[in-house]
Protein backbone atom coordinates (compact mmCIF):
# COMPACT_ATOMS: atom_id res chain seq x y z
CA UNK A 1 0.00 0.00 0.00
CA UNK A 2 1.30 3.62 -1.09
CA UNK A 3 1.49 5.92 1.73
CA UNK A 4 1.60 9.99 0.76
CA UNK A 5 3.10 11.86 3.20
CA UNK A 6 3.18 15.65 2.60
CA UNK A 7 6.14 17.88 4.48
CA UNK A 8 4.47 21.32 5.54
CA UNK A 9 4.91 24.37 7.24
CA UNK A 10 3.14 27.39 6.01
CA UNK A 11 6.44 29.68 7.27
CA UNK A 12 8.94 29.46 4.55
CA UNK A 13 13.01 28.98 5.21
CA UNK A 14 12.42 26.36 8.15
CA UNK A 15 13.64 23.16 7.08
CA UNK A 16 10.49 21.50 4.54
CA UNK A 17 12.98 20.42 1.58
CA UNK A 18 15.62 19.65 3.58
CA UNK A 19 13.33 17.36 5.83
CA UNK A 20 11.80 16.03 2.65
CA UNK A 21 15.02 14.98 0.87
CA UNK A 22 16.37 13.36 4.57
CA UNK A 23 13.23 11.49 5.32
CA UNK A 24 12.87 10.07 1.51
CA UNK A 25 16.81 9.03 2.07
CA UNK A 26 16.24 7.47 5.56
CA UNK A 27 13.38 5.30 4.52
CA UNK A 28 14.20 4.59 0.85
CA UNK A 29 17.59 3.33 2.79
CA UNK A 30 15.73 0.54 4.41
CA UNK A 31 14.69 -1.04 1.32
CA UNK A 32 11.08 1.06 0.59
CA UNK A 33 10.24 2.35 -2.76
CA UNK A 34 10.49 6.44 -2.28
CA UNK A 35 8.94 9.09 -4.83
CA UNK A 36 10.25 12.69 -3.67
CA UNK A 37 7.62 15.15 -5.60
CA UNK A 38 9.08 18.81 -5.53
CA UNK A 39 5.12 20.97 -5.35
CA UNK A 40 7.30 24.37 -5.25
CA UNK A 41 6.61 25.38 -8.87
CA UNK A 42 8.57 28.05 -9.91
CA UNK A 43 11.27 27.77 -6.65
CA UNK A 44 12.77 24.54 -7.57
CA UNK A 45 14.95 23.55 -5.00
CA UNK A 46 14.72 20.06 -3.85
CA UNK A 47 16.72 19.06 -6.94
CA UNK A 48 19.56 20.51 -5.72
CA UNK A 49 19.29 19.55 -2.18
CA UNK A 50 19.31 16.17 -3.75
CA UNK A 51 22.15 16.80 -5.66
CA UNK A 52 20.14 15.48 -9.14
CA UNK A 53 20.21 19.43 -10.64
CA UNK A 54 21.80 18.69 -13.91
CA UNK A 55 20.33 15.55 -14.73
CA UNK A 56 16.56 17.33 -14.52
CA UNK A 57 15.40 16.74 -18.52
CA UNK A 58 11.80 16.72 -17.39
CA UNK A 59 10.15 17.71 -14.48
CA UNK A 60 6.37 17.54 -12.96
CA UNK A 61 4.66 20.45 -15.11
CA UNK A 62 5.54 18.27 -18.06
CA UNK A 63 4.06 15.02 -16.47
CA UNK A 64 0.80 17.02 -15.96
CA UNK A 65 0.69 18.54 -19.26
CA UNK A 66 1.38 15.31 -21.21
CA UNK A 67 4.92 16.30 -22.62
CA UNK A 68 6.30 13.54 -21.09
CA UNK A 69 5.58 10.11 -19.19
CA UNK A 70 6.23 9.95 -15.67
CA UNK A 71 8.89 7.49 -16.04
CA UNK A 72 10.73 9.84 -18.01
CA UNK A 73 10.83 12.38 -15.56
CA UNK A 74 11.60 10.40 -12.32
CA UNK A 75 14.90 11.24 -11.52
CA UNK A 76 16.75 8.10 -9.83
CA UNK A 77 19.02 8.86 -7.21
CA UNK A 78 22.53 7.49 -7.46
CA UNK A 79 23.06 6.39 -3.71
CA UNK A 80 19.97 4.82 -3.17
CA UNK A 81 18.28 1.99 -5.57
CA UNK A 82 15.16 2.82 -4.24
CA UNK A 83 14.66 6.59 -4.33
CA UNK A 84 13.50 8.44 -7.53
CA UNK A 85 12.66 12.24 -7.17
CA UNK A 86 10.22 14.25 -9.23
CA UNK A 87 11.13 18.09 -9.96
CA UNK A 88 9.12 21.07 -10.09
CA UNK A 89 9.47 23.41 -13.06
CA UNK A 90 11.79 25.94 -12.77
CA UNK A 91 10.12 28.24 -15.54
CA UNK A 92 6.34 27.78 -14.82
CA UNK A 93 4.15 28.89 -11.83
CA UNK A 94 2.05 27.21 -9.37
CA UNK A 95 -0.87 27.87 -11.37
CA UNK A 96 0.42 25.18 -13.82
CA UNK A 97 -0.40 22.35 -11.12
CA UNK A 98 -3.92 21.32 -11.23
CA UNK A 99 -5.84 19.09 -8.76
CA UNK A 100 -7.03 16.22 -11.98
CA UNK A 101 -3.63 16.32 -12.79
CA UNK A 102 -1.45 15.73 -9.27
CA UNK A 103 -4.09 12.95 -8.83
CA UNK A 104 -2.67 11.50 -11.69
CA UNK A 105 0.50 11.79 -11.19
CA UNK A 106 -0.07 9.87 -7.31
CA UNK A 107 -2.18 7.49 -8.76
CA UNK A 108 0.34 6.50 -11.34
CA UNK A 109 3.04 6.27 -9.11
CA UNK A 110 0.30 4.11 -6.11
CA UNK A 111 0.14 2.00 -9.33
CA UNK A 112 3.54 1.73 -10.12
CA UNK A 113 4.04 -0.09 -6.39
CA UNK A 114 5.78 3.01 -4.82
CA UNK A 115 5.65 2.44 -1.25
CA UNK A 116 6.40 6.39 -0.03
CA UNK A 117 5.68 9.37 -1.99
CA UNK A 118 6.90 12.36 0.05
CA UNK A 119 5.56 15.70 -1.22
CA UNK A 120 7.91 18.27 -0.91
CA UNK A 121 5.35 21.19 0.07
CA UNK A 122 5.95 24.86 -0.94
CA UNK A 123 5.61 27.62 1.90
CA UNK A 124 2.35 29.25 2.24
CA UNK A 125 -0.96 28.70 2.09
CA UNK A 126 -2.05 28.95 -1.59
CA UNK A 127 -2.47 26.42 -4.50
CA UNK A 128 1.15 24.83 -4.47
CA UNK A 129 0.80 24.33 -0.78
CA UNK A 130 -3.03 23.41 -1.22
CA UNK A 131 -1.92 20.84 -3.92
CA UNK A 132 0.62 19.58 -1.76
CA UNK A 133 -1.45 18.13 0.96
CA UNK A 134 -4.46 17.32 -0.76
CA UNK A 135 -3.88 13.88 -1.26
CA UNK A 136 -1.98 13.60 1.58
CA UNK A 137 -2.57 10.57 4.20
CA UNK A 138 -0.08 11.77 6.16
CA UNK A 139 1.50 15.35 7.20
CA UNK A 140 4.95 15.88 8.59
CA UNK A 141 4.84 19.97 9.75
CA UNK A 142 8.14 21.37 10.51
CA UNK A 143 8.56 24.01 12.86
CA UNK A 144 11.21 26.09 14.36
CA UNK A 145 11.04 26.50 18.12
CA UNK A 146 10.23 30.11 17.69
CA UNK A 147 6.26 32.32 17.37
CA UNK A 148 5.54 33.17 13.80
CA UNK A 149 6.87 29.38 12.54
CA UNK A 150 4.49 28.06 15.60
CA UNK A 151 1.67 30.00 14.40
CA UNK A 152 1.97 29.13 10.98
CA UNK A 153 2.27 25.74 11.80
CA UNK A 154 -1.28 26.25 13.67
CA UNK A 155 -2.94 27.48 10.59
CA UNK A 156 -1.51 24.71 8.74
CA UNK A 157 -2.34 22.29 10.82
CA UNK A 158 -5.94 23.75 10.86
CA UNK A 159 -6.06 23.63 6.75
CA UNK A 160 -4.75 19.72 6.98
CA UNK A 161 -7.59 19.34 9.26
CA UNK A 162 -10.19 20.66 7.15
CA UNK A 163 -9.01 21.57 3.37
CA UNK A 164 -7.57 17.99 2.43
CA UNK A 165 -9.71 14.71 0.50
CA UNK A 166 -9.35 12.49 3.61
CA UNK A 167 -10.57 16.12 5.49
CA UNK A 168 -13.85 16.05 3.27
CA UNK A 169 -14.02 12.08 2.49
CA UNK A 170 -14.21 12.26 6.74
CA UNK A 171 -12.14 9.04 7.31
CA UNK A 172 -10.01 10.04 9.65
CA UNK A 173 -8.46 12.67 8.53
CA UNK A 174 -4.81 13.14 7.65
CA UNK A 175 -2.67 11.90 10.42
CA UNK A 176 -0.48 14.62 11.55
CA UNK A 177 3.18 15.32 12.77
CA UNK A 178 5.40 17.54 14.13
CA UNK A 179 9.22 17.88 13.42
CA UNK A 180 11.51 20.65 15.25
CA UNK A 181 14.38 21.78 12.81
CA UNK A 182 16.77 24.14 13.98
CA UNK A 183 16.55 23.42 17.57
CA UNK A 184 19.48 24.61 19.65
CA UNK A 185 19.70 23.09 23.46
CA UNK A 186 21.88 25.95 24.64
CA UNK A 187 19.54 29.20 23.89
CA UNK A 188 16.53 27.01 24.69
CA UNK A 189 17.87 26.47 28.33
CA UNK A 190 18.71 29.81 28.64
CA UNK A 191 15.21 30.90 28.03
CA UNK A 192 15.71 32.21 24.11
CA UNK A 193 14.17 29.74 22.44
CA UNK A 194 10.78 27.86 22.77
CA UNK A 195 11.61 24.69 24.00
CA UNK A 196 10.07 21.29 22.77
CA UNK A 197 7.35 21.01 24.85
CA UNK A 198 6.39 24.93 24.81
CA UNK A 199 5.61 23.72 21.01
CA UNK A 200 3.72 20.30 21.68
CA UNK A 201 1.41 22.19 24.29
CA UNK A 202 0.51 25.03 21.62
CA UNK A 203 0.14 23.03 18.77
CA UNK A 204 -1.46 19.72 20.76
CA UNK A 205 0.45 17.46 18.87
CA UNK A 206 3.39 14.83 19.63
CA UNK A 207 6.43 15.28 18.51
CA UNK A 208 7.97 13.22 15.60
CA UNK A 209 11.71 14.29 15.96
CA UNK A 210 13.86 17.30 17.12
CA UNK A 211 16.52 18.06 14.60
CA UNK A 212 19.47 20.28 16.30
CA UNK A 213 20.44 23.51 14.65
CA UNK A 214 24.14 22.30 12.55
CA UNK A 215 26.10 23.43 10.41
CA UNK A 216 25.70 20.47 8.44
CA UNK A 217 22.84 21.27 7.45
CA UNK A 218 23.68 23.79 5.34
CA UNK A 219 27.31 21.97 4.32
CA UNK A 220 24.87 19.27 3.06
CA UNK A 221 22.54 21.46 1.11
CA UNK A 222 25.73 22.77 -0.96
CA UNK A 223 26.98 19.90 -1.69
CA UNK A 224 23.81 18.10 -2.86
CA UNK A 225 23.65 15.49 0.04
CA UNK A 226 20.80 15.16 2.22
CA UNK A 227 22.34 15.78 5.41
CA UNK A 228 20.88 12.28 6.62
CA UNK A 229 23.76 11.27 4.76
CA UNK A 230 26.38 12.41 6.52
CA UNK A 231 25.99 9.80 9.70
CA UNK A 232 28.47 11.61 12.14
CA UNK A 233 26.28 14.30 11.95
CA UNK A 234 23.73 14.63 14.86
CA UNK A 235 21.23 16.24 12.10
CA UNK A 236 21.73 12.76 10.21
CA UNK A 237 20.68 10.67 14.05
CA UNK A 238 17.99 13.30 14.27
CA UNK A 239 16.37 12.91 11.25
CA UNK A 240 17.28 8.51 11.44
CA UNK A 241 15.41 8.42 14.77
CA UNK A 242 12.57 10.65 12.87
CA UNK A 243 12.42 8.10 10.26
CA UNK A 244 11.95 5.42 12.55
CA UNK A 245 9.16 6.61 14.33
CA UNK A 246 7.72 7.39 10.95
CA UNK A 247 7.86 4.06 10.21
CA UNK A 248 6.14 2.86 13.60
CA UNK A 249 9.13 2.04 15.90
CA UNK A 250 9.23 4.51 19.37
CA UNK A 251 12.53 6.04 20.07
CA UNK A 252 13.50 8.58 23.04
CA UNK A 253 13.76 11.76 21.72
CA UNK A 254 17.40 12.86 21.60
CA UNK A 255 19.74 16.27 21.21
CA UNK A 256 17.05 18.26 23.38
CA UNK A 257 19.26 19.00 25.92
CA UNK A 258 22.44 20.66 26.15
CA UNK A 259 25.54 17.72 25.87
CA UNK A 260 27.48 17.69 28.75
CA UNK A 261 30.58 16.12 27.28
CA UNK A 262 33.57 15.14 29.43
CA UNK A 263 36.77 16.18 28.48
CA UNK A 264 38.01 12.86 26.90
CA UNK A 265 34.66 13.07 24.93
CA UNK A 266 35.66 16.69 23.52
CA UNK A 267 39.49 15.74 23.28
CA UNK A 268 38.75 12.71 20.84
CA UNK A 269 35.09 13.54 19.18
CA UNK A 270 33.26 10.54 21.56
CA UNK B 1 -29.59 19.70 67.54
CA UNK B 2 -26.60 20.86 65.00
CA UNK B 3 -25.31 24.11 65.48
CA UNK B 4 -27.23 27.04 63.81
CA UNK B 5 -25.89 27.42 60.21
CA UNK B 6 -27.11 31.13 60.22
CA UNK B 7 -28.64 33.93 62.70
CA UNK B 8 -30.65 36.63 61.93
CA UNK B 9 -29.50 38.98 64.34
CA UNK B 10 -31.73 41.31 66.00
CA UNK B 11 -30.26 45.15 66.20
CA UNK B 12 -30.17 45.30 69.95
CA UNK B 13 -29.06 42.63 72.39
CA UNK B 14 -32.24 44.08 74.45
CA UNK B 15 -34.41 42.87 71.73
CA UNK B 16 -37.23 40.26 73.33
CA UNK B 17 -36.36 37.39 71.32
CA UNK B 18 -33.81 36.39 68.98
CA UNK B 19 -34.69 34.18 65.67
CA UNK B 20 -31.95 31.77 64.69
CA UNK B 21 -32.19 29.17 61.98
CA UNK B 22 -30.21 26.04 62.01
CA UNK B 23 -30.72 22.57 60.99
CA UNK B 24 -32.30 19.91 63.45
CA UNK B 25 -32.49 16.18 62.76
CA UNK B 26 -35.80 14.74 62.65
CA UNK B 27 -36.96 11.01 62.83
CA UNK B 28 -39.85 10.32 59.99
CA UNK B 29 -42.12 7.89 60.73
CA UNK B 30 -43.94 6.62 57.44
CA UNK B 31 -47.12 5.02 58.07
CA UNK B 32 -48.69 2.28 56.33
CA UNK B 33 -51.82 2.19 58.50
CA UNK B 34 -53.89 4.59 60.37
CA UNK B 35 -54.96 1.64 62.87
CA UNK B 36 -53.80 3.78 65.94
CA UNK B 37 -53.43 0.43 68.04
CA UNK B 38 -51.12 -1.08 65.40
CA UNK B 39 -49.09 2.07 65.42
CA UNK B 40 -48.51 2.01 69.05
CA UNK B 41 -47.83 -1.44 69.19
CA UNK B 42 -44.89 -1.43 66.63
CA UNK B 43 -43.60 1.97 67.82
CA UNK B 44 -43.62 0.60 71.67
CA UNK B 45 -41.48 -2.06 70.74
CA UNK B 46 -38.94 -0.17 68.74
CA UNK B 47 -39.02 2.54 71.78
CA UNK B 48 -37.73 -0.22 73.90
CA UNK B 49 -34.72 -1.35 72.23
CA UNK B 50 -33.53 2.61 72.53
CA UNK B 51 -34.90 4.15 75.15
CA UNK B 52 -32.78 6.77 75.17
CA UNK B 53 -32.97 7.87 71.55
CA UNK B 54 -36.51 7.87 71.19
CA UNK B 55 -37.71 9.08 74.80
CA UNK B 56 -39.54 12.43 74.00
CA UNK B 57 -37.98 12.64 69.92
CA UNK B 58 -39.65 14.76 67.22
CA UNK B 59 -40.68 13.03 64.47
CA UNK B 60 -42.66 13.73 61.28
CA UNK B 61 -45.38 11.75 60.02
CA UNK B 62 -45.26 10.93 56.27
CA UNK B 63 -48.36 9.54 55.21
CA UNK B 64 -47.63 9.08 51.77
CA UNK B 65 -47.33 5.23 51.80
CA UNK B 66 -51.12 5.27 52.52
CA UNK B 67 -53.32 3.84 50.15
CA UNK B 68 -56.01 6.44 50.59
CA UNK B 69 -55.95 10.22 51.65
CA UNK B 70 -56.53 9.69 56.04
CA UNK B 71 -58.64 12.13 57.25
CA UNK B 72 -57.91 14.34 60.08
CA UNK B 73 -59.47 12.37 62.95
CA UNK B 74 -57.49 9.89 61.79
CA UNK B 75 -54.51 11.55 61.88
CA UNK B 76 -54.73 13.12 65.39
CA UNK B 77 -55.47 9.54 66.45
CA UNK B 78 -52.29 8.16 64.57
CA UNK B 79 -50.68 11.52 66.54
CA UNK B 80 -51.61 10.34 69.77
CA UNK B 81 -50.45 6.90 69.43
CA UNK B 82 -46.94 8.32 68.67
CA UNK B 83 -47.25 10.00 71.81
CA UNK B 84 -48.30 7.42 73.92
CA UNK B 85 -45.25 5.66 72.56
CA UNK B 86 -42.94 8.18 73.79
CA UNK B 87 -42.49 10.30 70.66
CA UNK B 88 -44.18 13.65 69.70
CA UNK B 89 -44.75 14.33 66.70
CA UNK B 90 -44.27 17.50 65.67
CA UNK B 91 -45.60 18.10 62.08
CA UNK B 92 -46.36 15.91 58.68
CA UNK B 93 -43.85 15.53 55.93
CA UNK B 94 -44.70 17.91 52.82
CA UNK B 95 -46.79 15.91 50.35
CA UNK B 96 -49.98 16.37 48.34
CA UNK B 97 -52.18 19.35 48.71
CA UNK B 98 -54.66 16.96 51.22
CA UNK B 99 -51.42 16.55 53.60
CA UNK B 100 -51.30 20.59 53.54
CA UNK B 101 -54.64 20.68 54.60
CA UNK B 102 -54.49 18.22 57.38
CA UNK B 103 -51.63 20.25 58.69
CA UNK B 104 -53.51 23.33 58.53
CA UNK B 105 -56.28 21.51 60.27
CA UNK B 106 -54.15 20.06 63.44
CA UNK B 107 -52.49 23.18 63.47
CA UNK B 108 -49.06 21.06 62.86
CA UNK B 109 -46.63 22.75 60.36
CA UNK B 110 -45.23 21.06 57.12
CA UNK B 111 -42.27 20.07 57.74
CA UNK B 112 -39.64 18.58 55.29
CA UNK B 113 -39.68 18.29 52.04
CA UNK B 114 -39.04 14.65 51.03
CA UNK B 115 -40.69 13.60 48.17
CA UNK B 116 -43.30 10.94 48.54
CA UNK B 117 -41.54 7.75 46.87
CA UNK B 118 -44.83 5.13 46.82
CA UNK B 119 -46.55 7.23 44.47
CA UNK B 120 -46.46 6.85 41.10
CA UNK B 121 -44.10 8.94 39.21
CA UNK B 122 -45.78 12.18 37.86
CA UNK B 123 -46.46 11.47 34.10
CA UNK B 124 -44.50 14.30 32.22
CA UNK B 125 -45.94 16.44 29.58
CA UNK B 126 -44.19 16.35 26.72
CA UNK B 127 -42.70 20.01 26.89
CA UNK B 128 -42.82 23.05 24.05
CA UNK B 129 -40.28 22.49 22.21
CA UNK B 130 -39.83 26.45 21.84
CA UNK B 131 -39.46 25.68 25.86
CA UNK B 132 -36.57 22.83 25.19
CA UNK B 133 -33.13 23.86 25.68
CA UNK B 134 -30.95 24.25 22.24
CA UNK B 135 -28.22 22.12 22.81
CA UNK B 136 -24.92 23.78 22.48
CA UNK B 137 -22.53 23.22 19.20
CA UNK B 138 -19.48 21.08 20.44
CA UNK B 139 -16.05 21.30 18.67
CA UNK B 140 -13.86 18.54 20.14
CA UNK B 141 -10.58 19.41 18.12
CA UNK B 142 -8.50 22.32 18.45
CA UNK B 143 -9.14 25.75 16.67
CA UNK B 144 -6.23 26.56 14.36
CA UNK B 145 -5.29 29.64 13.77
CA UNK B 146 -7.40 31.08 10.79
CA UNK B 147 -9.97 29.14 11.35
CA UNK B 148 -13.38 30.43 12.97
CA UNK B 149 -16.18 28.56 14.87
CA UNK B 150 -19.43 30.36 14.93
CA UNK B 151 -21.95 28.86 16.61
CA UNK B 152 -25.58 30.49 16.02
CA UNK B 153 -28.20 31.12 18.26
CA UNK B 154 -26.43 29.36 21.19
CA UNK B 155 -23.78 28.28 22.88
CA UNK B 156 -20.48 27.05 22.04
CA UNK B 157 -18.21 24.49 23.76
CA UNK B 158 -14.67 23.83 22.68
CA UNK B 159 -13.12 20.52 24.48
CA UNK B 160 -9.57 21.49 22.66
CA UNK B 161 -7.49 24.66 22.53
CA UNK B 162 -8.23 27.65 20.21
CA UNK B 163 -4.64 28.81 18.58
CA UNK B 164 -3.52 32.16 18.65
CA UNK B 165 -5.55 34.17 15.41
CA UNK B 166 -8.22 31.31 15.57
CA UNK B 167 -11.79 32.81 16.39
CA UNK B 168 -14.60 31.34 18.74
CA UNK B 169 -18.01 33.17 18.61
CA UNK B 170 -21.19 32.16 20.02
CA UNK B 171 -24.51 34.22 20.51
CA UNK B 172 -24.48 32.65 23.29
CA UNK B 173 -22.23 32.08 25.83
CA UNK B 174 -18.52 30.53 24.62
CA UNK B 175 -17.17 27.68 26.78
CA UNK B 176 -13.93 26.87 26.13
CA UNK B 177 -12.12 23.52 28.27
CA UNK B 178 -8.30 24.28 27.00
CA UNK B 179 -5.69 27.28 26.13
CA UNK B 180 -6.91 30.10 24.07
CA UNK B 181 -4.74 32.34 22.28
CA UNK B 182 -6.74 33.28 19.87
CA UNK B 183 -10.86 35.42 20.25
CA UNK B 184 -13.11 35.12 22.02
CA UNK B 185 -16.24 36.28 21.24
CA UNK B 186 -19.69 35.63 23.13
CA UNK B 187 -22.75 37.29 23.14
CA UNK B 188 -22.31 37.92 18.74
CA UNK B 189 -25.85 39.19 18.33
CA UNK B 190 -25.98 41.21 21.27
CA UNK B 191 -26.82 39.62 23.96
CA UNK B 192 -25.35 41.24 27.17
CA UNK B 193 -25.89 37.98 29.86
CA UNK B 194 -23.58 36.12 27.40
CA UNK B 195 -20.05 35.13 28.94
CA UNK B 196 -16.81 33.89 27.93
CA UNK B 197 -15.17 31.03 29.96
CA UNK B 198 -11.86 29.27 29.10
CA UNK B 199 -9.86 26.93 31.43
CA UNK B 200 -6.35 28.84 30.26
CA UNK B 201 -6.39 32.55 29.22
CA UNK B 202 -3.95 33.69 26.76
CA UNK B 203 -6.46 35.47 24.86
CA UNK B 204 -5.84 38.07 21.74
CA UNK B 205 -9.08 39.17 22.67
CA UNK B 206 -12.41 39.04 24.37
CA UNK B 207 -15.65 40.20 23.38
CA UNK B 208 -19.62 40.23 24.59
CA UNK B 209 -22.28 41.99 22.83
CA UNK B 210 -19.56 43.97 21.08
CA UNK B 211 -17.38 45.56 24.08
CA UNK B 212 -14.37 44.06 23.83
CA UNK B 213 -11.15 44.38 25.57
CA UNK B 214 -7.70 43.35 23.74
CA UNK B 215 -5.02 41.56 25.50
CA UNK B 216 -1.68 43.51 24.19
CA UNK B 217 -0.08 41.72 27.57
CA UNK B 218 -1.79 39.29 29.35
CA UNK B 219 -2.43 40.39 32.96
CA UNK B 220 0.15 38.21 34.97
CA UNK B 221 -2.54 37.20 37.19
CA UNK B 222 -4.76 36.15 33.98
CA UNK B 223 -2.10 34.23 32.26
CA UNK B 224 -2.92 30.76 31.80
CA UNK B 225 -5.61 30.68 34.54
CA UNK B 226 -9.41 29.85 34.46
CA UNK B 227 -10.73 33.22 33.41
CA UNK B 228 -14.27 34.18 32.30
CA UNK B 229 -15.99 37.27 31.12
CA UNK B 230 -18.83 39.52 31.20
CA UNK B 231 -20.62 42.23 30.97
CA UNK B 232 -21.20 44.62 33.82
CA UNK B 233 -23.48 48.00 32.42
CA UNK B 234 -20.84 48.86 29.68
CA UNK B 235 -17.82 47.65 31.06
CA UNK B 236 -16.23 44.15 30.02
CA UNK B 237 -15.00 42.29 33.32
CA UNK B 238 -12.17 39.51 32.67
CA UNK B 239 -11.33 37.51 35.87
CA UNK B 240 -10.31 34.26 37.43
CA UNK B 241 -12.82 31.87 38.15
CA UNK B 242 -12.81 30.60 41.87
CA UNK B 243 -9.79 33.18 42.51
Amino acid sequence: MTEIIVVTSGKGGVGKTTTSASLACGIARRGKRVAVLDFDIGLRNLDLIMGCERRVVYDFVNVIQGDCTLKQALIKDKRIETLYVLAASQTRDKDALTQEGVRRVLDELTADGFDYIICDSPAGIEKGAHLAMYFADRAVVVVNPEVSSVRDSDRILGLLASKTHRAEQGNGGVKEHLLLTRYSPKRVASGEMMSVDDVKEILGLDVIGVVPESQDVLTASNAGTPVILNEQSEASQAYEDAVARLLGESKPLRFIEEPKKGFFARMFGG
Amino acid sequence: MNKPAEAVRSPASTAPLEIRFGQVGLAQVRIRTTDPGAILDELTGRVATAPHFFERTAVCLDLSALEKEPDVAEVRAVMDAVRRAGMLAVGLAHGTAAVDALARALDVPVLTYFRPQNRPPPVLQPADPQELAVPALMHHTPVRSGQRVYARHRDLVVTSAVGAGAEVIADGCVHVYGAVRGRAVAGARGDVTARVFCQEFYAELVSVAGVFRVFETIPAELAGKPVQAWLSGDDLHVARIGG
